[in-house]
């Protein structure tokens, strides 16, 4: 596995908002992580990205313990961070969004190679690469988020929403992005509450519902339980 | 009579030239503190004590031991660089926000005016040097030397924080951390050591201007204050953490000072810099 997540506690001072939570992530997988809003999905995914700390519990990455690793070298690991609500640098321009994402050093001997695989991913970014970043659209902002995540030359790629906020006839692309990036190698982690497009696209899923893993298995058996079926598809 | 006019506008040119050289100076003070508001999220208010502190140690050195300015001034950045270091490992320590620092940092500065008195006391002191007041003269216009390469040094130390900023990895980082530091953490940005840095630099710069200060100002204790008023204006209206904007608006404040001393009365200059701030804020152009 690449990613082992085991006993996952952790939350903000008072109760924890998860609560023993384990997943693997393997390389090369979607895994997509659904639930309703407040069940701690990005609690879970911030904890990951060591972007909040404090947790109890285990975090394996290619076999290396995440958890004492100081928060600004969770990067050097080889995870990448695409955030709930994108949080672009809005008053840099793309290209330097671009530019913080190969700021490891080991990343920045790459940077020519990398910002031609992202504007090759994303022709219109390289339009717009000197265009203040707060000033795209929002499916563009999305772009630029995972640009700058791929920038950082990930083994895992967290995304946390991405398809929040996005007009309906952008969601379809973003999947697809999705799809091609997963194509070059790449582990991916998926939060959504886009429970039929995450199901579809995972090759396995986990439901968290109030801080806690409820079931996990392939999208397939997952949708074809009731319980599921009614609470996030309304069947 | 038609020849009147002729001293009137080469007055006006003269009085522009002044406001333009003096606008360096308060750019030259505004960009220490606009760097470590803007990036570091501090209110330094102990910049312009620093800075007068710095002055003060130019005039000394230079006065008592024969030191010239130049060696005075490598001297003082230089250690003025340690103790900007030093003053942001206390803020990080203790955890200090934006509101506290600025409460922090007056009083500091309060403390280093009682200490200049104690050791200079309260009279006025003026850096005498041979090169002192020289001027170049250019058709009616006398350019005094001093002051002209105040200005190129403030536009050469804006110019280049500008460019750090902007083109190198460090300058970009530290812009990132000033939006979001947890993502910028979370891309390997380490905030700690970047702000170290800038807030050695911040204070280099306020022994930078204080070095300038010493050799064309008159030196008191109470100098601190006469400043704060107008460089604060400096920094707002040049955009927080913006290098090239703080000297446009100290340029833009000293010349507007400078023409209403001119035009219409010197005591009116003291409310020249709020004017503008207040009119800019209520038109709030975009660079705000
Ligand atoms: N910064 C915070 N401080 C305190 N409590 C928080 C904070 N962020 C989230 N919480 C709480 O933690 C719980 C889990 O929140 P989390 O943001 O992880 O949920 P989520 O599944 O990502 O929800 P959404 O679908 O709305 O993004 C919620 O009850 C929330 O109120
Ligand atoms: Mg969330």
């Amino acid at each position: 596995m690449l990613l082992e997540a085991r006993n996952l506690t952790n939350g903000y001072g008072g109760a924890p908002a998860i609560w023993d939570v384990s997943i693997d992530v393997g390389e090369g997988e979607i895994i997509s992580v659904i639930g309703p809003n407040g069940a701690g999905k990005s609690t879970l995914i911030n904890t990951i990205a060591g972007l909040l700390r404090g947790q109890t519990g285990s975090l394996r990455l290619g076999g290396t313990e995440l958890s004492t690793v100081p928060s600004h070298q969770i990067c050097n690991h080889g995870i990448a961070l695409v955030p709930e609500g994108r949080r672009l640098f809005t008053g840099m321009s793309v290209e330097e969004n671009l530019e913080i994402g190969c700021y490891r050093s080991a990343a920045r001997r790459n940077r020519d190679q990398s910002l031609e695989r992202v504007y090759g991913l994303f022709p219109v970014l390289r339009e717009r690469r000197q265009q203040l970043a707060g000033t795209l659209s929002g499916g563009q902002q999305q772009m630029v988020a995972i640009a700058r995540a791929l920038m950082t030359q990930p083994r895992l790629l967290l995304l946390d929403e991405p398809s929040l906020g996005l007009a309906p006839s952008i969601v379809g692309d973003m999947f697809r992005i999705i799809r091609t990036i997963q194509s070059e190698g790449m582990a991916i982690l998926l939060v959504e509450q886009n429970v039929l497009q995450a199901m579809e696209i995972a090759d396995r899923a986990y439901v968290l519902e109030e801080g806690r893993i409820v079931a996990s298995g392939l999208p397939r058996e997952l949708l074809a339980q009731s319980r599921i079926k009614e609470a996030y598809l309304g069947l | 009579m038609g020849g009147s006019a002729m001293p009137h506008l080469s007055l006006l040119e003269q009085a522009l030239l002044t406001g333009v050289l003096t606008g360096g100076l308060y750019g030259l003070l505004a960009l220490g503190l606009s760097l470590s508001w803007g990036l570091l999220r501090l209110v330094n208010l102990g910049h312009f004590a620093m800075a007068l502190l710095g002055a003060y140690l130019t005039w000394w050195l230079g006065t008592s031991y024969n030191v010239a300015p130049w060696w005075a001034g490598l001297l003082v950045v230089f250690v003025f660089f340690f103790y900007g270091v030093g003053l942001h490992w206390v803020f990080m320590r203790f955890r200090v926000t934006e509101m506290a620092s600025m409460l922090i940092t007056f009083a500091f500065a309060v403390i280093v005016e009682s200490t200049i008195q104690t050791i200079w006391t309260a009279d006025f002191r003026r850096y005498e040097t041979a090169w002192g007041s020289q001027s170049w003269v250019v058709g009616s216009l006398y350019v005094p030397k001093l002051n002209t390469i105040a200005f190129v040094v403030a536009g050469a130390l804006a110019a280049a924080t500008w460019a750090w900023l902007r083109y190198t990895y460090a300058g970009r980082a530290l812009r990132a951390c000033a939006e979001d530091p947890p993502i910028a953490t979370a891309f390997g940005i380490n905030h700690r050591g970047l702000s170290f840095l800038l807030s050695g630099l911040c204070a280099a710069f306020a022994g930078v201007a204080g070095v300038f200060i010493a050799l064309i100002a008159t030196l008191a204790p109470s100098e601190i204050w006469s400043w704060i008023g107008v460089v604060f204006a400096v920094v707002i209206i040049g955009g927080l953490g913006n290098p090239l904007g703080a000297l446009a608006g100290g340029v833009l404040i000293g010349v507007c000072e400078a023409m209403t001393m001119a035009i219409v009365n010197p005591s009116w200059a003291p409310l020249v810099s709020f004017s503008v701030l207040i009119a800019l804020l209520l038109f709030r152009p975009r660079w705000i």
